[in-house]
């Protein structure tokens, strides 16, 4: 089967500033350009750059596929590139099938038109055809939850019901292939979880998604597969292991100390039941230990020692606790090397978290090493949420429990 | 070459075809919000030919009287009529790409969308503006005769010379900000160098040749010869006229729609 989507070897050059943007300048330019000569297409002229530096992914028909990175990286420039708004300098972006694109899901919204006017209007930006439009039209003002205002000029619209209006419109193209950028952070949190349901509709549906956003557990939940773009494909493959990729790269070992070095930490190591240390992920419930290495350069009488545990795709923090230097029965009375060892249970849920590491005294951080290390929890009965509380469920009817077999 | 001609022709009007209702869309926005922001609405498109029609009107008949083939003040309303369609579609079309520029840079469609529905609401416009001009004509008792025939073929000259002019512009503007100011300068004197106001009948020799060079005249004399049942001046002029008028709307739409992918750097 031909991918959806393909991107082969994408180049994509954009200058920085303005163009020559007036008559009086296009003369002197266009006397540089002849005496120079026309840059070849691959040398970047003054103030130019490259947004894309060879990147290739396909997205095979019904795949999703989240695109993922910094900010700066190009994710924007991708988007524009598959919704034909801009053309690659080099290697070919192609689309094959009906496009529809939930990119600023109210750009063609006009303040004096009625909600209902403004409905026709962007549908037709949109590209649906008068048909669709009308046929769907109750449900997209029902989906926005607008119906009572939809004969009101849009500038009387909340700000939120503005954007919903837009995306709920979006919500009902009837495309093959789906282009979404970053449009979850739409109103309240009810539709939110309108707007997330809808996708997965759509990825139910076998529509081709590709979805760039910053909200890496919104991308862990719809996609099959990542990508992980810094002007350069960095990583593409299964999700779970781009985005694991992605965090490592993006939070990068920070040591926030109190200026005087008083106390370093010289190793973290985290080590499962085994004693071997971890590499690879873990399994939710599995026993570990995380041990610090610190040297200690000064007496501490009064110290505390954190840990925290935080997911990375959404900075949800999952753990925070500290100990006490008397509760550790540690002594720092003089400058020395010391461990100390923290042991957990780990009940979360699948996904990609990390450790934070804090010493400190009362009232002050003497220094803090984020992340401390990284941790990867594989598998997992759950669907979502943070915490493996290990459920269980038994089911009984009104003639009480029930042998499973009847043979018994 | 020719084949690549030919694709992108079909491509062009493909998409003109698949996206006509985003052009009926964006035509009906412009008139609508004109509606209901302005007390007159379509009062305007009827009270600017016939101010000027007025003014010039004094002049010509009071001040320094010239004499036309119809009573003046039908004859200027013509010239008027024909021109404001023109400088209207084209000064819309000019920034129509400039003032779209969140929607340029966010959604992908034809952009020619843009200056086409320009065109089609001043050609709405165009079309209420001639009920004076009936209502003149009933009132001078001047009555078209058989070359009204001419009507639907200058009309067409005169809306693909006007779409070729908004596409062309639209894209220079967009490259070059100081176009729209360089346009009103040219658009004034282009005007009183067409017979907008005044009649070329006296012209002969080299000046009529040149006089006849411009589309603006030819169309604006092909509107009251197919109305007023007068001679045309120049046959050949209304011919060649339609011809390249047809070869620069061709030209035009090829330039525009192969650096349609400019657009959004350069906004």
């Amino acid at each position: 089967m031909t991918p959806a989507v393909e991107f082969n070897g994408v180049w994509k050059k954009f200058r920085r500033g303005e163009r020559h943007d007036s008559l009086r300048d296009l003369v002197p330019a266009a006397l540089r350009a002849l005496a120079r000569g026309r840059p070849p297409q691959d040398a970047l002229g003054q103030q130019e750059f490259w947004a894309l530096e060879g990147v290739d992914f396909q997205v095979a028909q019904g795949e999703a596929l989240g695109i993922i990175g910094p900010n700066g990286a190009g994710k924007s420039t991708t988007l524009k590139l598959l919704t034909k708004i801009l053309r690659p300098t080099r290697g070919t972006a192609i689309v094959r099938g009906r496009v529809g694109a939930l990119i600023e899901v109210a750009a063609g919204f006009h303040p004096d038109l009625t909600g209902r006017e403004n409905v026709y209007l962007q549908g037709a930006v949109m590209g649906m055809k008068r048909a669709e439009v009308l046929a769907r039209f109750d449900e997209i003002v029902e989906f926005a939850g607008v119906a009572a205002s939809i004969d009101t000029p849009i500038k009387r619209f909340s700000s939120g019901m503005n954007a919903r209006l837009g995306f709920s419109i979006a919500a009902h193209l009837n495309p093959q292939v789906l282009i979404i950028d970053e449009v979850l952070s739409v109103g309240d949190m009810a539709f939110q979880e309108k707007c997330v349901n809808r996708m997965r509709e759509f990825k139910r549906d076998g529509v081709t998604i590709v979805f760039v956003s910053h909200n890496l557990q919104a991308v862990t939940e719809l996609c099959d597969r990542a990508l992980f773009v810094k002007r350069k494909t960095m990583a593409l493959g299964p999700t779970a292991e781009v985005i694991d990729n992605y965090v490592r790269e993006m939070f990068q070992s920070q040591v926030t100390s109190n200026g005087d070095d008083d106390v370093v930490v010289t190793n973290v190591t985290v080590y499962n039941a085994g004693d071997q240390p971890v590499t690879g992920p873990v399994a939710s419930g599995e026993t570990l230990r995380v041990a610090v290495d610190l040297d200690v350069r000064i007496p501490i009488h009064d110290g505390l020692f954190a840990l925290r545990v935080i997911r990375s795709t959404d900075q949800l923090l999952a753990y925070d606790g500290q100990f006490t230097q008397q509760e550790l029965g540690l002594q720092l009375g003089t400058p020395t090397k010391a461990r100390v060892e923290f042991a957990l249970d780990v009940n979360l849920t699948r996904g990609q978290y990390y450790f934070d590491f804090i010493v400190g005294k009362p009232g002050q951080y003497v220094t803090r090493l984020t992340p401390a290390a990284h941790l990867t929890v594989a598998e997992s009965r759950t669907w979502g949420g943070i915490a493996d509380l290990r459920v269980r469920a038994t089911a009984t009817t009104a003639a009480g429990p029930e042998p499973l077999l009847s043979s018994h | 070459m020719l084949n690549n001609l030919a694709t992108d022709v079909r491509e062009m009007l493909h998409e003109q075809l698949e996206y006509r209702e985003l052009l009926y869309r964006m035509a009906a926005r412009d008139l609508i919000i004109r509606y209901k922001q302005t007390i007159m609405g379509f009062g305007w498109a009827i009270f600017m030919p016939l101010i000027n029609t007025v003014v010039f009107s004094v002049v010509f008949t009071q001040v320094a009287p010239i004499a036309t083939p119809v009573p003046y003040p039908l004859f200027a309303y013509t010239g008027l009529w024909a021109w404001n369609f023109f400088a209207a579609s084209v000064r819309f079309s000019l920034n129509s790409l400039t003032s779209n520029a969140s929607l340029v840079g966010k959604v992908y469609f034809p952009r020619e969308i843009f200056p086409f529905s320009n065109i089609a609401v001043c050609l709405v416009d165009f079309a209420v503006a001639t009920v004076p001009l009936v209502v003149l004509m009933l009132w001078y008792g001047v009555a078209p005769g058989k070359s009204i025939v001419l009507l639907p073929l200058v009309l067409l000259i005169h809306v693909t010379f006007t779409a070729a002019m908004g596409l062309v512009l639209a894209i220079a503007n967009l490259f070059y900000r100081d176009v729209k100011y360089l346009f009103e300068l040219v658009i004034a004197v282009w005007m009183f160098s067409s017979s907008v106001i005044y009649p070329l009948d006296r012209l002969t020799g080299k000046l009529a040749l040149i006089a006849f060079l411009n589309p603006t005249t030819v169309i604006i004399d092909g509107y009251r010869a197919a109305l007023f049942n007068l001679p045309i001046h120049s046959m050949t002029s209304l011919v060649s006229t339609a011809v390249l008028s047809f070869v620069f709307l061709l030209g035009a739409w090829l330039y525009f729609h192969r650096s349609e992918y400019q657009f959004a750097e350069a906004l």
